[in-house]
């Protein structure tokens, strides 16, 4: 039984009903109580009162029915002089004082006494004071009784009443749509209720945080597949246009050039969204990140010797980190790739794996032209593509590589190399090999 | 016809620039808000090609700017941002059309030559003087109802002759309108191209007027 009302009305029930019952049983007790004395004095007096009579003979009463008294005495030779109601079932005997004594009829209170030569006994069945106390007791406890059903009905009204808050939250829970996750109204809330309205409010604007979010990305991903779908479409028209096999050659190279430069949005856009926060922590293995880096290595070597640029690792000491190994390794091709893309014809590459004080460093040093102060924070930034690069980025690079760092609570920061251009340094929580 | 097109993105802009000289149009690309600035106080544009989206100064602004100095240069804006408000934005902001990325070559084309067009006061998507008719769209022309043959070059100068009919334009004048930036402009290739065009059109359709340029008459 989950329904509250329906518990609370039980349970009231219950409760109120338990205590109807034992305050009649406490007031039949007393009311017994008091009745047993009141009529053992009676019972006394009468006694005391007929000892002043003479019983001259033998006679039999004819006590009317409704009076439910008995007398018998005895004369000094025990012989029974009176008796008021022959019929009664009461022994043919006495003992002196009060006594309670059961009979074919019920039990009966007794009262003898000897006065003047005679035994003089006075009795009453019990049957009258417990009816009366019975009546106490029920006219005590009549009203609750009585009042019970109203009561039930009442606290129905007054628990719809205090619940009406829940279905009002409810209500406005159910309005809310992905679309308009505004925080749900507290005022005139019950205390009780107010705990679990501002726990939804602080879930609902999570929501919204991280939809927003979501939203921002989708929206800035179709603005980015925009342009090079853009330059594509014009490609492939300046190939149709174009009038001479070397115009169509040079068109047709652009439209490879456009295709390429879209495929790679995508790929890293996938990238990206791999590494958002919320996708899920996947295995963590222990790394060596200078096999990776010698992997990424073999992987620019290419590129590289097309640019003429010297690539290579100037410090490679082991370095253990626990992490992801796929997203370790996008993030040194990554880094590498940057640094191939912006150093000129004849550059060259440092990169450098180390422990330094538990952490494991990666650092990439080209001598190209650098990052100014002012924009070391914004390159971070998905999407935001410097001025001077020349559009084949995707402006992700280093998005994705700070969200790989994060993930693996390292930092990432950039620096003047110590001639010229950029130094890119990652610092990971290493382990022990 | 010189247009400046300011566009952020190196492989837009190659085509782009591309496309629009194969059309006929003199085209100066520059990569950022402040370059276009720049572009626009040192020479006179037909027309501008305006990204929104540009580093160092956006789109919106340099607009806002050329109107705050009441430069009345006709400004079709590309935007890859297809929101009304964008639209809106830009056109209240000074635009006098839009296109959304991604876009067709010839409609951008067509656009642009709707614009001037419209700039030069002609509802007419024909250029006529005269017996000579000239069409911006297909570069063909026709004198004396007899199809005509011109060069690209020689078009544009007649073309832009006929731009303000009346009116004097120095060598200079016609040259920026034929060169962009970074092509070799030949020294008397204005009298080249002006001889060739009295050749097919007659002396007198275009006169020199000593010492400031040249001129094709309004018919009286």
């Amino acid at each position: 039984m989950t329904s509250i009302r329906r518990q609370l009305i039980t349970g009231l029930i219950a409760v109120v009903a338990l205590a109807v019952f034992l305050g009649a049983a406490v007031v039949y007790r007393q009311a017994r109580a008091e009745l047993d004395q009141i009529f053992d004095y009676q019972l006394r007096q009468m006694a005391l009162s007929l000892g002043d009579q003479s019983f001259e003979s033998t006679l039999e009463g004819n006590a009317r029915e409704e009076f439910d008294f008995v007398v018998q005495v005895w004369s000094r030779e025990g012989l029974r002089i009176y008796f008021s109601r022959p019929h009664a079932v009461l022994p043919n005997r006495a003992r002196l004082g009060f006594e309670t004594m059961a009979s074919a009829e019920g039990l009966w209170r007794i009262f003898s006494m000897q006065q003047r030569g005679v035994t003089i006994q006075v009795a009453q069945p019990m049957r009258v004071r417990e009816q009366l106390a019975a009546s106490a007791a029920l006219r005590t406890v009549l009203p609750f009784i009585v009042l019970l059903p109203l009561l039930a009905l009442v606290v129905w009204f007054l628990i719809g009443r205090g619940l009406r808050p829940l279905n009002a939250v409810a209500n406005a829970v159910k309005a809310r749509t992905p679309s308009a996750l505004d925080a749900l109204p507290v005022e005139r809330l019950p205390d009780e209720v107010k705990p679990l309205v501002l726990a939804l409010n602080d879930l609902l604007g999570r929501l919204a945080q991280a939809l927003e979010m979501q939203r921002q990305f989708v929206a800035d991903a179709a603005h980015e597949l925009r342009t090079p779908l853009t330059a594509l479409r014009l490609q492939t028209q300046l190939v149709e246009r174009a009038q001479s096999e070397d115009d169509r050659r040079a068109a047709n190279a652009a439209v490879s050039g456009g295709l390429q430069r879209a495929t790679r949005v995508v790929e890293q856009l996938l990238t990206l969204a791999r590494q958002e926060p919320e996708a899920g922590a996947r295995g963590l293995t222990k790394i060596d990140l200078l096999d990776l880096a010698r992997d990424a290595l073999a992987e620019h070597a290419l590129i590289a010797e097309e640019k003429s640029v010297d690539l290579g690792i100037v410090r490679g000491e082991p370095a253990t980190v626990e992490g992801e190994a796929n997203a370790l390794r996008i993030l040194l091709a990554n880094l590498l790739d940057n640094a191939v893309r912006y150093t000129a014809t004849g550059g060259r590459v440092d990169i450098s794996i180390y422990t330094d004080d538990h952490r494991a460093v990666i650092e990439v040093i080209d001598n190209g032209p650098g990052i100014p102060l002012e924009e070391r924070t914004r390159v971070f930034d998905r999407f935001y593509r410097r001025a001077a690069s020349d559009g084949s980025g995707t402006g992700l690079g280093l998005a994705i590589v700070k969200r790989i760092v994060e993930r693996h609570n390292g930092s990432v920061t950039l620096a003047d190399a110590p001639e010229r251009g950029l130094r890119v340094r990652v610092e990971l929580p290493g382990t022990l090999a | 016809m010189r247009l400046l097109l300011v566009e952020d993105d190196a492989m837009i802009g190659t085509s782009v620039q591309h496309g629009l000289r194969q059309d006929g149009f003199t085209v100066d690309w520059v990569r950022d808000g402040q370059a276009a600035e720049l572009a626009l106080g040192a020479e006179s544009y037909d027309l501008v090609v305006l990204d929104l989206g540009l580093p160092k100064k956006p789109g919106l602004e340099v607009l806002r700017g050329v109107r705050r100095k009441k430069n009345l240069v006709p400004v079709l804006v590309l935007t890859a941002r297809d929101a009304v408000s964008d639209r809106v934005t830009g056109l209240d902001a000074g635009a006098d059309d839009y296109l959304v990325k991604p876009f067709d070559l010839d409609e951008l084309a067509a656009r642009i030559r709707a614009l001037l067009r419209r700039r030069a006061g002609r509802a007419d998507p024909l250029i006529r003087h005269g017996n000579l008719t000239l069409n911006p769209a297909t570069r063909e022309s026709t004198f004396n109802g007899k199809p005509l043959v011109l060069s690209v070059r020689e078009f544009a100068v007649i073309q832009t002759l006929l731009d303000r009919p009346g009116a004097i334009m120095s060598r200079t004048q016609i040259e920026e309108r034929l060169y962009g930036w970074g092509e070799e402009v030949e020294s008397n290739a204005v009298e080249v191209y002006i001889h060739a065009l009295r050749r097919k059109l007659g002396a007198d359709f275009i006169k020199t007027v000593r010492g400031a340029g040249y001129m094709v008459p309004t018919k009286s």
